[in-house]
Order: structure tokens, then sequence, then C-alpha cells
């Protein structure tokens, strides 16, 4: 695969210029500028919207924390993890990639041989104390088991709820409920992912 | 010296180096998959292939010798499409599990596939069900496995256990043991580190760490005198512990160094402890103003060492160590013999010999890293090995060409006669030649048991050697006779020009018989540095304060290659360290490591600092590590002693031998090698000879330290001695260490293994 299009640092490619008037420079025109303001009567316009909008009780201001916004599957707040959809198994496979890609050096695992021959994940923190919220952990995961949900209130009297494995694993009861949505957001596989796909000649 | 070009740059090498050996050294790259600059060329992976001016098809560059003149190519369109389809090859069906694979990261097969741009697979095989196996250290898992015999040529060229071989079926072709359904072998585990992929795994490690996430810290190997280079690795304790550090595993250079199992598996010894104890420093100081005496093992710093010596100059203490003593005693009467303050023979000496006497050592228990430069001369150069002890050893079968068999307690007979078989007229000194000529070796043979023939047989076999060493293990330098031998052994490197190597019985002897003026015995009070004592200074965790152990410490090691290493701290440590404590008593100095430029000048260390002393590995330089103590010269004094009356053993005897991986209570305090039951062997004629039936548990006094062991019978020893193993004995395995190793005890049934 080539690089080149993630080469490309040329940001201002697709960009279109707005055209903005040059501020004023001489100090008459700029006194000129604040008369105009000051008795243009926009002020009076706006207490009038404003007046006219409450009368009307169409009131647009979300009563936080009853009532949240919707945000959308690509915001970043705290973590989740997920389990496979059918044997409820924990996705995670202790590969160690997002403790390796944290750039906050936040995520820490511990990891064991079990009974099963497989990889098993005992232990799984991530310091919500010094996350940055970056997304790499999701991005880099090769499982989808760790994501970001939508979790954006994380205050909390101790740090020590900063933050344990069984606090962002998805509870199996939540799990066989179905409630378990699948993740599209940061990181998430590409709607593409089909077609870019290479296929390895496995005869198994 | 040759001159060949190498893409383009003209490179100079040595005769009878290969292409790759003169790339390499050049700082040239050449892939490789199977290579190991060890052993002897494998030239089964075929990626090392370069163009040569004139010669037809590729020319595989591990095995072809570098020709004056010659022009190499080490890359060209072509190479590379061969390499890549190599590649592809290996990656046919290999288990896409690097996601958890311990490999991963560190993995030659990751690396080259992605060097050779290896994106899709367009080959495909029928695969079959592949076995994971587990032994008790090793595990292997077929399926991962890319057969490059890397495990295989090491275990029989440097390791000689020969424990592993190829199963050759094709595409089923898999690493299996030797001879034996499971794996038998001295589990040194370097078939872990040499293996390219994660197909040949610790099992301890396995899935518990990457290899990207653990800080190497390179130190010297703290078990026995060979300080071997090894890397401890380590990271968090736990995902939830803060600030704490442990050890997950041990690596160790394979391409340039051998670690051995102990190093490798036995790592966590440390003696944790957070805080300072005041209390207790307070008392050590008191004791140390009461006492008259310092107990203390070899197994110190050379740094620890120099401080103690300090001590005693300042406070006129008795410095007591056995077995850095008899040391002390067996190098000073052997520099009086051979003119030199020390030895000349050294491990590469060794690996380098054609011909190979063992002499007075369980070699293999012993010191396993002079047994791999004897197997390294033994495969390499096809060495003589003659192997003279009591007690044959089926292990070292393998290499041992001759062995010679003599009764316990006559080794100051068998080396005179062993001198007068092989200095026979090579001696130009009136005196020596008369003691050689004069030698009653009707008597001699007879006590010894080491008949006219067996002594020929040596002779003859080693006439045609040219760089022939001896090696002298503890049985002579912890011999009552010591001096006597000593002086009879620094005859071959005097006279025979063979080197000589005596196996210092512990990690640090050499190093404190030089740096400290020992004392026999102890007086009144003695305050114990990892040895008994009426106040106690223990890494162990059990005595009045807590020191810490060597992977806790910085500071240098001397080995028995006379070469000072360097050690660093792998682990934290909270509490006082003995520099605290002779501050404290008016030797001050900031850090331990400050002691390293002030080691003996006039006993052949040099004036550095520690922080100046090498330690790397390249492909030019090999295995850079410390610094080699030098030699001075000595008076000669060439009078020899009459060969004394040769003593008798008889009946049932107990050989202090600690099992293989065991070194002492260090090894035995480790996770993976405190398993081990303190177990005596001993063959049938032993069990009729002591009346004992296998499994029983038996009490015996050795030297009035009382221990119970079980009493196995291993069908492969022969006689009538048995292993005894001191390894569990914690501090009073230092009170045996320096007693002559054959002992004859009164053995008490007490019960049976199992109750």
């Amino acid at each position: 695969m080539s690089l080149e299009q993630f080469k490309d640092r040329n940001v201002m490619q697709n960009y279109t210029y707005i055209p903005v008037d040059n501020p004023p420079v001489e100090p008459i025109e700029k006194f000129k500028q604040v008369v105009k303001r000051t008795f243009k009567g926009e002020l009076f316009v706006g207490l009038w919207v404003v007046f006219r909008e409450m009368v009307r009780f169409n009131i647009h201001t979300v009563k936080y924390p009853m009532e949240k916004l919707p945000i959308s599957p690509r915001y970043r707040a705290v973590h989740k993890l997920y389990r496979l959809l059918e044997s409820g198994n924990e996705r995670c496979i202790g590969c160690g990639l997002c403790e390796k890609i944290c750039i906050a050096n936040c995520i820490r695992m511990d990891t064991r041989y079990d009974e099963n021959q497989r990889k098993e994940v005992t232990e799984y923190t991530i310091n919500l104390g010094r996350c940055i919220f970056c997304g790499y952990c999701a991005e880099v995961c090769p499982e989808l088991a760790i994501v970001h949900g939508q979790r954006y209130e994380n205050a909390s009297e101790q740090r020590a709820h900063f933050v344990l494995r069984d606090d962002i694993l998805t509870p199996l009861d939540f799990l066989k409920e179905g409630k378990q949505e699948e993740f599209d957001g940061f990181g998430a596989v590409s709607p593409n992912a089909d077609e870019r796909i290479k296929k390895t000649p496995l005869a198994y | 010296m040759i001159t060949l070009t190498i893409d383009g740059q003209k490179i100079e090498a040595q005769k009878g180096e290969t292409i790759l050996q003169a790339a390499r050294r050049a700082g040239l790259y050449i892939p490789t998959m199977c290579y190991l600059t060890k052993v002897k060329p494998i030239a089964s992976c075929r990626l090392c292939v370069v163009e040569v001016e004139g010669a037809d098809g590729f020319i595989l560059s591990c095995q072809a010798p570098a020709l004056d003149g010659m022009e190499v190519r080490t890359n060209s369109a072509e190479l590379f499409s061969h390499r890549q389809n190599i590649m592809k090859l290996y990656d046919v069906n290999h288990p896409l599990e690097c996601g958890v694979c311990d490999k991963s990261g560190a993995c030659d097969l990751q690396n080259k596939t992605l060097e050779f741009g290896v994106a899709e697979q367009e080959f495909s095989a029928r695969d079959h069900k592949r076995d994971l196996r587990k032994w008790e250290f090793i595990g292997y898992d077929e399926s991962l496995c890319i057969l490059c015999e890397k495990c295989v040529h090491v275990c029989n060229e440097v390791i000689g256990d020969d424990a592993i071989e190829i199963f050759y079926g094709g595409y089923n072709s898999r690493i299996q043991p030797k001879g034996t359904e499971e794996l038998e072998c001295t589990n040194c585990g370097e078939c872990i580190a040499v293996c390219p992929v994660g197909a040949m795994i610790s099992t301890d490690f396995q899935y518990r760490a990457n290899a990207w996430e653990l800080e190497k810290i390179p130190a010297s190997c703290a078990h026995c005198s060979a300080g071997c280079a090894l890397s401890y690795e380590r990271k968090y304790a736990g995902a939830c512990e803060a600030g704490e550090q442990k050890i997950y595993r041990v690596t160790n250079e394979f391409e340039f160094a051998t670690l051995c199992g102990a190093g490798r598996f036995g790592y966590d010894f440390e003696n944790r402890v957070d805080g300072k104890d005041e209390a207790a420093f307070g008392k050590a100081i008191e004791a140390f103003r009461k006492a008259d005496t310092i107990r203390f093992t070899s197994r110190i710093t050379n740094e620890e060492a120099l401080i103690l010596q300090r001590l005693k100059e300042k406070y006129g203490y008795r410095l007591v160590n056995q077995d850095a003593y008899n040391y002390r005693q067996f190098l000073e009467s052997y520099a009086t013999m051979s003119g030199k303050t020390l030895f000349g023979g050294s491990l590469s000496a060794l690996a380098d010999a054609d011909g190979i006497i063992v002499m007075g050592s369980r070699i293999l228990t012993d010191n396993p890293a002079v047994r791999y430069h004897i197997t390294m001369a033994s495969k390499r150069q096809n060495a003589r090995i003659i192997y003279m002890h009591p007690m044959e050893d089926k292990a070292m079968q393998n290499v041992v060409t001759q062995f010679v068999k003599y009764e316990v307690g006559t080794e100051e007979g068998v080396v005179a006669l062993l001198a007068k078989a092989l200095l026979d007229g090579k001696v130009d000194v009136k005196k020596i030649e008369n003691f050689l000529s004069d030698l009653d070796e009707g008597y001699l043979s007879a006590e010894s048991n080491v008949g006219e023939e067996e002594l020929e047989a040596i002779r003859k076999s080693l006439t045609r050697c040219k760089r022939i060493a001896l090696v002298v293990g503890e049985d002579c330098i912890n011999h009552p006779r010591a001096a006597q031998i000593a002086r009879l052994t620094a005859l071959f490197e005097r006279f025979g020009g063979i080197s000589v190597l005596p196996v210092a019985p512990k990690t640090n002897s050499l190093g404190v018989a030089l740096i400290c003026d020992l004392d026999s015995t102890c007086g009144d009070y003695t305050v114990g540095y990892n040895a008994p004592g009426d106040f106690v200074l223990s890494s162990f965790g059990d005595g009045d304060l807590d020191m810490p152990a060597l992977n806790q410490q910085e500071g240098t090691f001397t080995t028995l290659d006379k070469r000072i290493v360097p050690t660093n701290v792998a682990l934290p440590y909270g509490g006082y360290v003995l520099n605290d404590l002779a501050s404290e008593l008016g030797v001050k100095a900031v850090y331990t490591i400050d002691y390293t430029e002030q080691l003996p000048e006039e006993k052949g260390f040099e004036k550095i600092r520690f922080d100046d002393i090498p330690y790397y590995f390249s492909n030019r330089d090999g295995e850079v590590r410390g610094y080699t103590l030098k030699r001075l010269k000595h008076p000669v004094d060439s009078s020899v002693e009459e060969v004394a009356e040769l003593p008798e053993f008889n009946g049932a005897i107990l050989y202090r031998c600690d099992p293989v991986l065991q070194f002492g209570p260090q090894t035995y305090r480790t996770s993976q090698l405190g398993k081990e039951e303190p177990t005596l062997y001993g063959s049938q004629q032993f069990a009729i000879a002591a009346k004992l039936t296998d499994g029983v548990r038996v009490r015996l006094s050795v030297n009035g330290t009382e221990m119970e062991r079980v009493f196995k019978i291993d069908p492969e020893l022969k006689g009538t001695i048995a292993l005894n193993p001191t390894f569990d004995l914690g501090l009073s395995e230092d009170l045996l260490s320096s007693d002559y190793r054959y002992s004859q005890s009164k053995i008490e049934v007490v019960g049976q293994a199992n109750e």
C-alpha cells in the first residue's frame, strides 16, 4: 500500500476563501465604524427577538442535565470494552497495541496464559485522569474491542474511580438484551471494508 | 588479509571468513533468517543469497568463503524477488496470531515480511492439526515454527544437550525431543532465545507481556562465577499497582553470548524492602561496633568486597569467607609456581582449544558456561575432551572422548600422574624434573585407580593438540591439599603451554579473593552478611537487617574468565545498603559504585569509573563487556613437595553437588526454580551400601549441618557416591561451601517421601 495519500499535507487543497472586509486603519474610519454600530439599533433588534421568542414559549435551550443533546458517533468520550455478540467473551485479545500507542500513557493491562491455551486479559485499566481522548486506542484496536462511548460526564470525587475494566466492559445482561450497539465511530471498520480486504488463500 | 568488494565498497576480510561474516563486520547488511553467529552455517533459509561477479546463479553468503578480489552484490531486482518469494513461502499458513504471540514486535518473520513487502499471499497448502507441546520451562508451538533449525543447532553445537531434532516429513516437519517422548535436557532455554518466531517459548512468560513494553536492563548473571551477560526485562508489576516494577523475563544477546537456565529462569530473587528500618540500622551499627568478625559469602559485588576490606583496615575486623579463602590460597600457591599472579586460562581459550582436560568438577552443574565452551570446542574443532572425575556424567557423553575415573580424595596423586604423562621431557628445571621422575607411579596408580594405559591414552590423544586447556574444579580447590594441587596444575601452564582455568566456586570468589585480606577463623562476635552470624545482614529477608539482592544493586563481578563485568539495578530497593552502614562507620562514599575505580590496581584491576566500563555487542567486536584483569609477575618458587599419602574413602559417600539450574539459596528462592525438591540421588549400588530404598526420607549430618532429604535411585549413576544438594539450606549453605565436597555421613532413615 502506498503512503502517498497520507503524505500529502497540503490541507488547503479543497478550501475556498470567504471574502472579508478589510478592517479600518485610519482613526477617522474607526470612529465612524463605532458610531455606526452604536446607533444602528442592532441591540434592539436582538432584544426584540429574545422578547418575541419568550412570549411565544418557543425556547431552544437544552435543560442540561435533565436533557442532553444527541452526539455524533464519532464523539470520543469515556471508553467502552465490547464483547463478542454470540459467545459473550471479551473481544479484547490482549495484544497490547492500545497500551503501546497511547500517547498519554494511561492504559495498562495484565495478561496471562489461561486454561484454554488462550491469552486472557486479567486486568485492564484506563487512567481517565490522564486520558486525552485522542482516540488512538480505538483506532489501533484490531478487534474493535475498545471503542469510545458517549458518556462524557466523568467528574468524580476519587481518582480511583478513573477507571476499571468492570465500569467500561459491556455487562453480560446488557449484551443479552442486545443493547451493545455495533460501533461506527472513530476507528470502526470503514463502510467499504469488504472491497478493500485482501484475501489470503488459507486451505484450512 | 584479503580484499573484496561488496556493493562497490572495498572491505577487508580474514582468510577463511565467509562473505556474510566479512559483510557483517564491515557493517553491511545481508538479510538472513537461519544464520546464527555462534554455530556453523545452517543454510536452511536461503535468504542470504548474493550475486558474485563471474559466478553463475546465486551464492549462499553464509557458507561461501570470501575470496580476494571478489565482487559481490547483495541487492538487485532478482535477489529481491527471490527473497520475496522465500518470505511468501514462510508465510504460508503461518497463523495470523501476531496479536497474542509473545514474539510479536521482535519477530524476524514479521520484520522480513515487511522488509520484502509481502502484502498478499499467493500460495497455500492444506494444513493439518499441529500440536502445542509444553514441558516444564519450554513450550513449542508447531504451527508457528518455520523450521530454521537454529534451536537444534544451538542445542547440539553450543549447549551440548543434543535434546531436540528435526522430524523430517516435508510439510509435516517439526522439532521434537530427540530419542525421548518428552523433552529431557538441562533446560537452558537457549532454544527459546534463538527462535526467530514464537514457536519456542518460555512457558512462564507466555502471554504475560509484549516485547516492546519491556525495559531491558543490561546486567551480569549473579548465580555462578561465569557472570554471563543477560538483560533483565522489566515493566510495571501489575495494571493496578502504583509504581511497582517487576522482572518478567531474562533474555540474552544470543548471537554472541550463551545463558544457562538458572540465569534465564531464576531471576526473581529480589528482597523487596520499601522503607528504611532505622531501628534495625541502629542495631546493625551497634553490632558492627561490638563485632570482631565479618562473615560473608562470595555472592557480593567487588565494590562491597572493597567496602568490607576498608572496614577491616579501619577497625581490624576479621574477614571470614571460607570459599574465597580457599580459592585465594589456591591462586597464591598457583602463582608461586606459574610466575604470574593469575592463571592463564579463559573461556575463549577453552572454546578455541583442541584438547581439554576437565579435572575434579562435575562441570555440567558446577558451571554451565564452562561446559558450553567445552561443547563448542568439541563441535567446532573436534577437540579431545578428557573428563576426570570419580563419577561419570551421562549428560556429558555427547562431547567427552575419554572418561577417567579416579578414587575420591586422590586428586593430588591424579594431577601428579597427569603432569608426568603430559610434561615428561618438557620440564627444564632440575628440581621439578626430579620430582616427576621420582614419582611413585605404582602407588599413585593403585590408590587413585588411574591406570598406566589410561594415562598413556591421554598422552597419545593430546600429542597432536596445539591448544590444550585444563579445567580445574572445586574438588581440587577445596581439597585439603589444595595448595600442593595448585602448584602441580601450575606446572601445566609453565612448562606445557596449557591454559589452566580453575573454576571459581561462587559468583565472585575471584573478586573477593583478590580484594579482601581474608582470615580463616571467626572471633567472638560475628556480623554475617548473607552468612550465619550473631547479627545477620541478609538479602533473603530473614536477617536482622535487610540487604538488597544482586539484581537490586549496581556494581561489578570478577568472573572466572578474569573479567570485571558490570551489573545494573533491575529492581528498586528502598532499604539500607552496605555502603550506608560503612558510611555511618566512617568509611564514606556517596554511592557503592564510587569504589569501582578504587579497586586495587596492584591486583590487576583497572582504575576505571563504573559508568565507563563498556557493555555492548557488535558484529565487529562480538561481546564487549567489562575489562580483563592484568596478569602481573610473581616470584617463582620451584621447589616441589612430595605427594602426600592419598586418603581413602570407603562405603557410601556424599558429594556436595546441586542439581542442574540450582546454585544456592538465590536460585531456590525464585518462583520458577524454587519448586525443586532437594533430593539425594544415588545409584542402586549406593542404595545397597547405605541400606536405603528408593523414595525414603533420610536425615543427614554433613560436617555438623543437619538436613533432611528424599532419597531417589538414579539409574544413570554408578558407584557408591550420591549427589547431595545444598541449595535449600539458606544461609547455612555457606558453612558447607568451603569443605571438601566428598564426605561420609551417617544416613538415618526417618520415613517415606510422601509422609
